[in-house]
């Protein structure tokens, strides 16, 4: 939350006409200047932010340091490209704007895109950089765009300079299929020295995730809808413990496979009242009728439950055809309880939250 | 017997102003950031030999000192080493947020050529009309005894008087009942 003006000094040379850079040299410098503008006023209401270019017929301020965001966005339109870029008349010029900045509080700071090769030698920037430090004025460089020798020597030379306790970065970003503003959303250009506009870039990072591949769990993102998110979560582990405990007993349950259809049928009655206990009375009648089946027999219902997820998938399939056509009631009763079953894995979500008791 | 009356000068109703320096708005441009100003302003650090205040990029400093009330500026000292002390010392008041490129734009209040005596502790007596009314002080170092890459300073002390005005930082709200 420091507080700041910035000047940023963009390159619109020839060299910007290149499209190793997606869409564009100069259309990929114009979303970082908006990506950084964002970032400067998100992270301190009052920081203010200024635009000028290098190249064309001269350097040109286009807008001076202000906090209004439309203001800096409306100015990148209708740029247009062409000449060469003089990078010591940019800063310099950088420099006089910051110092005639309304509110003297802020810090200074200089952002410069250096995508064309730099003519003047490492001596005169190196002074540059002298200057910037006793007037404790903070570098920022992108170098980005051509590479001739040289090039990154003399912006290192200028960055040790001007760096005064590590507030001025370099960054060089090579062409490829990253977007530029992308790999500078994770420098601390972006992230302001480790704070403030870290909420801001985290933002945009998901945003941009989101919108190519959803890298999150059951494709809902946290952020914009927890209670959904956790839902899905606690349901997916609960299908999976169940999943673990009927693997576990599949050995034990070998044997008691052997048993009765009917008592099968009727274990199978008792699970689903079991699963089905949102208090309904025709499942509170059923266990009553269970009561002479003991509760050795309960217990292998329950074994039985935890068996096979074959019987438990079959529980929420619905599918006892040959049960139901015995005994009405009972089907009634497996109807019920099957919706109340269906019901749980949403209910049993809730209750979670509601503190519903069983 | 000039230096006895600048000591007595001192004694004679001049205290030193710390107490009355405004350490929130205190700044210095082109300082090293090992050796700031604390270590010449604050008590306990100038008194240190050890402790300097130095230039970073080259030998001037821009030196900014608001007062929390208004003083009258009788005389500074300045103590530093005989080869790297500063040498020429511009005194500005009452301009806040000066920048080495407009230090040239008005005549200071008053310019002092520091010697080796000055050096060692002797204060500098000013042109005591110019700084009746000061609330803040900017102290401009052009450069340095011996011309070398960096300025060097152990201590600077300011004396002087107040004014009896209002200090606002000890207003407090009167409560309502």
């Amino acid at each position: 939350m420091v507080l700041e003006a910035t000047m940023i000094c963009i390159d619109n040379s020839e060299w910007m006409r290149n499209g190793d850079y997606s869409p564009s040299r100069f259309q990929a410098q114009a979303d970082a200047v908006n990506l950084i503008c964002g970032a400067k006023t998100q992270s301190n209401p009052e920081n203010t932010v200024g635009v000028l270019t290098m190249a064309g017929k001269g350097v040109r301020v286009l807008v001076t340091p202000t906090s209004d965001l439309g203001k800096i966005l409306a100015c990148m339109h209708g740029l247009e490209i062409g000449g060469e870029m003089n990078l010591a008349a940019g800063i310099q010029v950088a420099q006089l704007a910051l110092k005639h900045r309304q509110n003297k509080k802020q810090q200074q700071r200089i952002i410069v895109f250096a995508g064309s090769p730099i003519k003047h030698d490492k001596k005169s920037l190196e002074m540059i950089g002298r200057k910037l430090k006793k007037n404790s004025v903070a570098l920022d460089i992108v170098n980005f765009g051509e590479d001739d020798e040289g090039k990154m020597e003399k912006l290192e030379a200028l960055l040790a300079a001007v760096n005064n306790n590590d507030t001025s970065h370099i960054v060089h970003v090579s062409a490829g299929p990253n977007a530029l503003s992308d790999v500078l959303m994770s420098t601390p250009i972006f992230t302001g020295d480790g704070e403030g506009g870290s909420g801001f870039a985290a933002a945009a990072a998901a945003a941009a995730a989101a919108g190519g591949v959803s890298g999150f769990e059951f494709g809902v993102d946290p952020n914009l809808d927890p209670e959904l998110a956790l839902a899905l979560r606690v349901s997916m582990e609960e299908e999976r413990a169940r999943q673990e405990a009927a693997a576990k007993k599949a050995a034990e349950e070998a044997s008691k496979q052997e048993k009765g259809g009917e008592e099968q049928s009727s274990s199978q009655e008792a699970t689903m009242t079991e699963h089905a206990s949102g208090g309904t009375s025709e499942a509170d009648n059923k266990k009553n009728d269970l009561s002479d089946d003991d509760n050795a027999l309960l217990q292998q219902a329950l074994a039985m439950s935890m068996d096979e997820p074959a019987s438990s998938h079959d529980l929420q399939d619905m599918e006892m055809p040959d049960v139901a056509a015995d005994d009405p009631e009972l089907a009634l009763a497996l109807q019920l309880s099957v919706q109340d079953s269906t019901k749980d894995s949403s209910s049993q979500t809730d209750m979670t939250s509601w503190g519903r008791s069983k | 017997m000039s230096a006895a009356e600048s000591t007595t000068a001192i004694q004679r109703s001049q205290v030193d102003l710390l107490d009355f320096i405004d350490w929130s708005g205190v700044e210095c441009l082109n300082q090293s950031s090992s050796h700031s100003l604390s270590n010449a302003l604050k008590q306990g650090y100038r008194e240190d030999e050890g402790l300097n205040l130095e230039s970073d990029a080259d030998e001037q400093l821009l030196i900014y000192v608001p007062f929390t009330q208004v003083i009258k500026l009788h005389a500074i000292v300045i103590k530093g080493s005989e080869e790297e002390g500063p040498k020429t010392v511009k005194l500005f008041t009452n301009k806040e947020h000066m920048g080495f490129s407009n230090v040239n734009d008005f005549p200071p209040s008053d310019t002092a050529v520091l010697s080796p005596d000055n050096l060692k502790g002797r204060p500098v007596v000013l042109k005591y009309v110019k700084f009746q009314n000061v609330r803040s002080l900017t102290i401009f170092i052009e450069d340095n005894q011996s011309d070398s890459e960096t300025t060097k300073i152990q201590m600077i002390a300011l004396y002087g008087s107040t004014v009896e005005t209002t200090d606002m930082k000890g207003l407090k709200k009167i409560e309502e009942h």
